[in-house]
């Protein structure tokens, strides 16, 4: 890995770890989400600072490209993200349809009563 | 025996006074529940000057959203048979009688618009999608169906527990609603019946969304059929 990507890394882990921490404390995300992000933020940070890392790893694997490995976990990790998200949406919607009949439920007793 | 009418109704204030005003006249007893789906016209307020039940959603889910409101209040007030109607004035009120003699004997009673004496006429597409639609229907409940997708039917106690927590809240709901009635052993009879065509509004079915909404249901048609052999 060339030192301009390095320094690109390290930017980008840095920039992460400062905006997830800001988000956490002004409440915007959710503890949950932020152990997330942090895990990513880290990792992103350990690579930056130990490249031979993420080098060494590839040759285990027999990846010749090292960058690939890289690019290769990014998109598993958003592919299991966005299934996640799938699944928190749609356990949302199925909660809000059932406010959304409670709602009309009462407001109807409630008509009725006045 | 206390029967519910549900009419679900989006944006329906032109043709909702009639539809009501018929029921009123031949079934007087008839608890008339009418699910307003959001509706931007003045629909709750024509429901609410006829002295009938109005369920007021604060926006739009969905016919099928509706009617599982519908079956949801029907089960709280303890209704013994509950039939749904169109808002647009296509069902016809005289029909009602059929479909309730006939759930004496089943469980879920469908009105169907084909096999009766005045055919109802549907465009080529919408045909080809309903024998497919007929075609798996019959493959996944072993019952011959004319008319999986019509909407006035008719249904007692035990099949509105059941709607009434599980009512599928996507278009479509009506296929999908027969596939889940016919899973949890009920059952289900058909019998024709007349409808009228639409009398005001807009039909809501544009092409495209059919298409996404056709393709949707095969899918859960095919991972039923799966669970199905699994159990």
């Amino acid at each position: 890995m060339s030192s301009s990507t390095h320094i690109l890394i390290a930017v980008l882990a840095s920039g992460a770890f400062f905006l997830i921490v800001r988000l956490v404390r002004f409440k915007v995300l959710k503890a949950k989400y932020s152990i997330l992000w942090l895990t990513v933020g880290s990792s992103l940070a350990v690579i930056s600072a130990v490249p031979q890392v993420l080098d060494w790893t590839a040759e285990k694997l027999g990846i010749w490209y090292q960058p690939t490995l890289f690019l290769l976990l990014a998109i598993g990790f958003l592919l299991l993200l966005a299934m996640h998200f799938s699944y928190e949406l749609s356990r949302m919607e199925n909660r809000v349809r059932v406010l959304v009949e409670e709602i009309s439920l009462l407001k109807e007793r409630i008509e009725k009563e006045e | 025996m206390e029967t519910a009418a549900i009419i679900p109704a989006f944006n329906e204030a032109e043709s909702l006074p009639s539809v009501i005003n018929e029921i009123k006249e031949l079934f007087p007893d008839h608890l008339i529940v009418v699910v307003d789906d959001g509706s931007t016209d003045e629909t709750a307020d024509i429901a609410k000057k006829f002295d009938c039940v109005c369920l007021s959603m604060p926006f739009n889910l969905g016919i099928g959203g509706a009617l599982r409101l519908g079956f949801r209040y029907c089960l709280d007030r303890e209704i013994d048979c509950a039939y749904q109607f169109d808002a647009d004035g296509q069902h016809d009120s005289t029909q009602i009688s059929l479909l309730l003699s006939e759930l004496e004997h089943s469980d879920m009673v469908i009105g169907s618009r084909f096999s009766a004496d005045h055919p109802y006429e549907v465009g080529q597409s919408r045909k080809a999608a309903m024998n497919i639609l007929r075609f798996l229907v019959r493959i996944y409940t072993g019952q011959k169906f004319t008319d999986t997708s019509s909407g006035f039917r008719a249904f007692t106690r035990p099949v509105i527990k059941l709607f009434a927590k599980e009512y599928p809240v996507e278009y479509m709901d009506s296929v999908e609603a027969l596939l889940i009635a016919s899973k949890n052993g009920f059952k289900i009879s058909e019998i024709p019946v007349q409808m009228r065509e639409r009398s005001a509004g807009q039909a809501s079915n544009r092409n495209f969304r059919l298409i996404y909404y056709f393709l949707r249901l095969l899918i859960v048609l095919l991972a039923g059929i799966r669970k199905k052999e699994k159990d």
